[in-house]
């Protein structure tokens, strides 16, 4: 009789899906500080824009760290 | 304190006495707008006015924000200008350098409509799916943001002193480097390819006798303006070094 897969298959899903997001939210946490430090050296016009458009990055990252941990 | 008048006879680090009750004599002060001096100044700076708007009407002016050639833009300051100093032109890689990221995003949003058609995809559960295509959502507005912010922090600045390169690649990369004018040796530029050609973007190397040995504007706009705009400061510069105004 072959074991049953399935619940390894899903505890994989998990953990792939929990440690790929927590990566990409160091990754958004690095844009954001990249972004306050060049805006800083080089001030332009769109410089609010850029750094509203890399913390609504962050804000998504988060909640896909959130919704990976917490989906049932 | 007070400084000496004989500069000759006494240090410079020397304090002078001064006795109180002191009377200045009229005749020791210069009158400013009478003296012979302060008007070869004016005409001076009068014709380095003349000399700057032959250089602006060399380069035109900017008729967008977001362009990659900002001709002495009121908005933009970086954190090494020095107050004195004037921006002549900004530039940034040719908005055409753009397109190919534009298009693999594009691609890249379209890629969950496709990959229901691979077998494998239908045996992992719905939920997982979802988190799957939203962490693929995610991963395109990455890559778009980046390469954005690449562009859009990968600066070339001319003002009337140096020539800057502020590089801001894959995110944790910065390089910024700056030549003075006046070391400014050799300029050449290069104009390679369909598109380059077609748009009219290239790269211009900037040979200096500093101690970063080369500059280069890689794929700005209008190479050929910037050459010439770069020959003018140049001439700009040896003008004021004769005149004895360098700063």
């Amino acid at each position: 009789m072959l074991p049953d897969f399935t619940s390894y298959f899903i505890l994989l899903e998990r953990i792939f899906a929990i440690v790929g997001t927590g990566l990409y939210l160091i990754f958004a946490i690095v844009i954001v500080k990249q972004v306050s430090m060049m805006t800083k050296n080089v001030y332009d016009k769109f410089n609010g824009v850029v750094i509203i458009f890399s913390y609504i990055h962050l804000l998504l990252s988060l909640l896909l760290v959130l919704m990976s941990i917490v989906w049932p | 304190m007070t400084r000496a008048k004989d500069l000759d006879t006494v240090a410079p680090d020397d304090v002078v006495e001064v006795k109180k009750n002191q009377v200045i004599k009229k005749s020791e002060i210069i009158n400013p707008t009478t003296s012979k001096d302060f008007g070869e100044a004016k005409s001076v700076d009068a014709k380095m006015a003349a000399f700057r708007q032959k250089i602006y009407d060399v380069l035109g002016h900017t008729s967008h924000p977001l362009s990659s050639f900002l001709v002495k833009p009121h908005v933009f300051t970086f954190t090494e200008q020095d107050q004195e100093e004037e921006i002549i032109l900004v530039m940034r890689p040719h908005w055409f350098t753009n397109v190919s990221w534009v298009l693999t995003t594009f691609f890249m949003l379209a890629v969950p409509t496709l990959i229901r058609f691979i077998p494998v995809w239908t045996g992992i559960s719905l939920k997982y799916q979802t988190l799957g295509i939203l962490f693929w959502y995610m991963i395109t507005l990455a890559f778009a943001l980046e390469s954005f912010l690449s562009w859009y922090f990968d600066v070339y600045i001319i003002t009337d002193e140096r020539v800057i390169d502020i590089e801001f690649k894959n995110l944790l990369d910065k390089k910024f480097a700056e030549a003075k004018i006046s070391m400014i040796q050799d300029v050449s530029s290069r104009v390679a390819g369909v598109s380059q050609t077609m748009f009219n973007y290239g790269d211009v190397r900037i040979q200096t006798a500093a101690e970063i040995p080369e500059i280069c504007f890689e794929r700005v706009p209008n190479p050929d303006k910037v050459i010439k705009v770069l020959q003018m400061m140049r001439q700009e510069e040896e003008q004021e070094a004769i005149d004895g105004r360098v700063r």
